[in-house]
């Protein structure tokens, strides 16, 4: 832990300061002459960055920034989430950046790209081209395609990145990985140990530091929520699962718990998605990164062959992480939480829907703008859900 | 607007108010309707169909195994042009898929759900329908999440047939980056994702690859790409002989028909056609007043007759990038010499994609797309932008808006005279731009009395640039 941190009593408030203070970490350690790199998407590789001496940080939204910068640079079709995170940066909030890495996501980030580097200026920028497909073609091909961008972000830190130091990073993200999925451990219980909300607040200011200060952190939290065993100040509630792209501000889980449930799991961005599966540590740590990528993330982007079994099988072979999921965390209802605009997510819902539905769970599908001024209907929406889940 | 006399070897037809377009683009609305008509009876003489989408670097497989293509996106688009898609965008909103996603899919998804549903062809289907496919070819590409997400999404409705997911994808366009460096591993990505395409086909629709053959229908589609890229630079003309109004129909055998000589022989009569009427003179419009660039986006199928609007004011589009991505020759691709079929259209892929890069990187803050509209802006003597956001498709209109900014900050090709204490200077300002919002086929987005007005507008910037224009 550095000596400069701002160290009140406990991890949840270290976590709540980072939150609710955004980037304030990055511009701290700005100062004290680090790099920070900034990026969009849990398909950003953390390791390979990290390995370069850089400290990643992930660009988040705001929902309660009006868009308006952005919207003189970039179509309004593009997704509210990609939208808001352009804008917060384009307005100075990120000032600290020394680059940014845009891995190929969807389309609202890849066709962004040049709209978002030409408009930031900023000294590095970088495309990380990921295949749509998982095949072992694939994945030689991502493999080399990881070895462009080593080699790229090793000219810009005037250093290549060894073999060894992605070792040493693929450890570090393992530990934290690891730490996250201890902490949803402790929302196993009902009631769970830890609210949505605050677990929201956790991950997304545990992107804003470094590593080993996230993995740090997350154990203080750890920690300090196993102390209230027994004695949750959560109550018994319905259990919710949220499922969906990127949540990087806590307000809909908020609202969900205010309107009288729990957040115990979810299949988010920033949450069980890119913390769970670990990555496997091989001779070659850029075989092990690409897999990682590649199929282990489980992001609708990346297209799931189906190649034998029945249809249900192949929805099996799709969503099973979320399946496994409901049953380790006795989830009562989901709600899928489907940004508008977002196509690798839109094309899957009734897929979803009927998956979710064949294990007897009920769902809740939402689309929304990123904003706000949706929340009001958002709240009726899930209140009448509520209601109706537990008059069942 | 003086009239012009029309020779009788390419007669006035009229048609629509499409008094000045050529005479190739009329053969092409009948030659849609036989491909999809084809296709229903393809399928009922047992013949193998495969859903498809255009520009993903798998027609000339397709052709040399003698499958059927079934573009989905086209017959979106036809739908689109005949006014009836609503009934099957609500079909697929009922189902779940948002009004946000593309409406092509979405289209095509309310189509086959309610196709599936009934056993037959939804009642008074356009042009009698799509058919049901054997096979469906996914494509993911760089852009386009709906061509790597669509026919995954129809499995839900037709779990019985398999889908085979390419890979067509080239890098962006990076600063520290020479393509060069990175065409190896690209190239060898592409040809053995072909060659599992063709393993997929062959097990699934018991065929086999004549490799001869498919050497036959690349030359063949070479040769139709060149005749193609010939009209392109003929439309250079003063007074231009064809506009993007046309292209946007003409640009069919290119996407939807290569690898056949159907295609070839389109292109070489459009070719004749076009050097007919620029050796005498003739002219979309008799009295060009402005000369315009459409950068890129779809069109609004439905509303096609805006093309007719720009005329009425002395307007052409003699150049557009939509549908011209891949109308560059093969000989100017320097493509390395290979006797593997898959290989030379990886290859043939990667540069077409990559055209642009060497000469975006001679020029501060260009970048392949806009480095095109300059050299397209300078060769056709263009005047002015219109583009045209759809708001339900992503992949090809998020980024116009930087692209037209970008290229207003880097290019200011017009002088005017600006008065500075007392004196005057000549000051280079950059090409005024419209741009347009409505979709390609969801009609409930779109305002003719707003188009209409926001062109009126445009042409009266583009007359008040014109006077203050000087000779430098």
């Amino acid at each position: 832990m550095p000596e400069d941190d701002f160290r009140p009593d406990g991890g949840l408030s270290t976590a709540e300061k980072y939150y609710e203070d955004y980037g304030s970490r990055a511009r701290e350690l700005k100062k004290q002459g680090k790099k920070i790199i900034g990026y969009l998407c849990s398909l950003t590789p953390l390791e390979i960055v990290t390995a370069a001496g850089f400290i990643p940080f992930r660009i988040k939204g705001s929902v309660k920034e009006p868009i308006t910068k952005a919207d003189t640079q970039m179509e309004t079709i593009v997704c509210p989430l990609v939208r808001s995170c352009f804008d917060i940066t384009l307005k100075g909030n990120y000032d600290f950046l020394d680059g940014i890495i845009i891995p190929h996501a969807c389309d609202s980030i890849t066709r962004s790209y040049s709209t978002i580097r030409y408009s930031l200026g900023l000294p590095y920028s970088h495309f990380l081209n990921l295949p749509h497909t998982a095949k072992d073609i694939s994945l030689e091909f991502f493999k080399a395609e990881l070895d462009t961008f080593r080699r790229s972000l090793g000219n810009f830190a005037g250093e290549e990145v060894s073999d060894e130091s992605l070792i040493r990073t693929s450890r570090l993200y393992n530990e934290n990985r690891a730490k996250v999925r201890e902490l949803y451990e402790l929302r196993k219980s009902d009631p769970p140990l830890i609210s949505g909300t605050e677990i929201t607040k956790v991950l997304v200011a545990s992107m804003s530091l470094p590593v080993e200060e996230s993995t740090e952190l997350l154990s203080r939290v750890v920690d300090e929520v196993k102390q209230r065993k027994g004695i949750s100040p959560v109550q018994k509630l319905p259990r919710i699962m949220v499922i969906g792209a990127q949540v990087d501000d806590a307000t809909l889980i908020k609202l969900i718990e205010d309107s009288g449930a729990s957040v115990v799991a979810d299949s988010v961005c920033v949450g069980s998605r890119d913390h769970f599966p670990p990555t496997d540590i091989t001779p070659d740590p850029l075989d092990g990164i690409a897999d990682h990528y590649l199929r282990r993330l489980k992001c609708p982007r990346t297209y799931v062959e189906w190649t034998e079994g029945t249809y249900d099988d192949y929805l099996e072979l799709r969503f099973g992480h979320i399946g496994s999921s409901l049953r380790d965390f006795k989830v009562d209802a989901v709600i899928l939480y489907i940004l508008k605009y977002c196509d690798p997510f839109g094309f899957e819902v009734p897929a979803r829907v009927k998956y979710i539905e064949s294990l007897n769970i009920p769902v809740l599908h939402l689309e929304d703008e990123y904003s706000m001024a949706s929340i009001g209907r958002l709240r009726t929406r899930i209140q009448a859900f509520l209601e109706m889940i537990t008059s069942w | 607007m003086a009239e012009q006399k029309w020779p009788e070897k390419y007669p006035v037809e009229g048609k629509r108010g499409r008094k000045y377009g050529t005479v190739a683009a009329m053969r092409v609305a009948p030659m849609v309707k036989a491909a999809i008509g084809g296709a229903v009876e393809a399928k009922a003489q047992g013949k193998a169909i495969a859903y498809c989408f255009i520009e993903s670097n798998y027609d000339e497989i397709i052709r040399a195994m003698d499958i059927v293509p079934m573009w989905t996106e086209n017959y979106a688009g036809i739908c689109g042009a005949k006014r009836d898609t609503q009934r099957f965008l609500d079909k697929a909103d009922s189902l779940g898929f948002s009004r946000s996603l593309c409406t092509y899919a979405t289209c095509g998804l309310g189509f086959d759900a309610w196709r599936e549903e009934l056993g037959s062809m939804p009642p008074e289907a356009p042009w009698g329908g799509q058919a049901r496919p054997d096979v469906m070819l996914s494509s993911g590409q760089i852009i386009c999440d709906p061509r790597n997400k669509w026919y995954q999404a129809v499995q839900q409705f037709m779990p019985d047939v398999p889908v085979y997911n390419c890979a067509a994808l080239w890098p962006l366009y990076e600063d520290d980056i020479d393509r060069r460096e990175v065409e190896p591993y690209y190239v060898k990505y592409l040809a053995e994702d072909l060659r599992g395409l063709v393993r997929f086909l062959e097990e699934h629709l018991h065929g086999k690859m004549d490799w001869d053959r498919l050497w036959e229908v690349i030359k063949l589609a070479d040769e139709t790409t060149d005749l193609h890229a010939e009209c392109r630079e003929l439309r250079k003309a003063v007074p231009t002989p064809m506009d993007t109004g046309d292209a946007m129909n003409t640009m069919v055998p290119q996407a939807f028909m290569m690898g056949t000589q159907e295609a070839h022989d389109f292109y070489r009569d459009l070719r004749d056609e076009l050097k007919y009427k620029v050796e005498r003179g003739l002219g979309v419009i008799p009295e060009e007043k402005y000369r315009l660039i459409w950068p890129g986006g779809l069109p609004s199928w439905f509303a096609l007759m805006d093309f007719n609007y720009f005329w009425s004011k002395g307007a052409v589009f003699p150049v557009e990038s939509t549908y011209n991505e891949l109308v560059y020759p093969a000989r100017e691709l320097d493509l390395p010499r290979t006797d593997d079929p898959l290989e030379y259209m990886a290859w043939r892929w990667m540069r077409r994609q990559t055209y642009w890069w060497d000469k975006a990187r001679k020029r501060p803050g260009s970048e392949p797309d806009v480095e095109k509209l300059i050299t397209w802006i300078e060769e056709y003597k263009i005047d002015g932008v219109v583009i045209h956001e759809a708001y339900s498709c992503r992949s090809w209109h998020v980024g116009l808006l930087w692209q037209v900014n970008q290229l207003a900050k880097i290019y200011k090709p017009i002088p005017v005279l600006i008065l500075k204490e007392d004196r005057k200077e000549v000051e280079y300002r950059e090409l005024p731009s419209l741009v347009l919002e409505s979709d390609m086929i969801d009609i409930s987005s779109y305002s003719e009395a707003e188009t209409r007005a926001k062109i009126d507008a445009f042409i009266e910037t583009l007359e008040s640039i014109k006077s203050r224009k000087v000779e430098v």
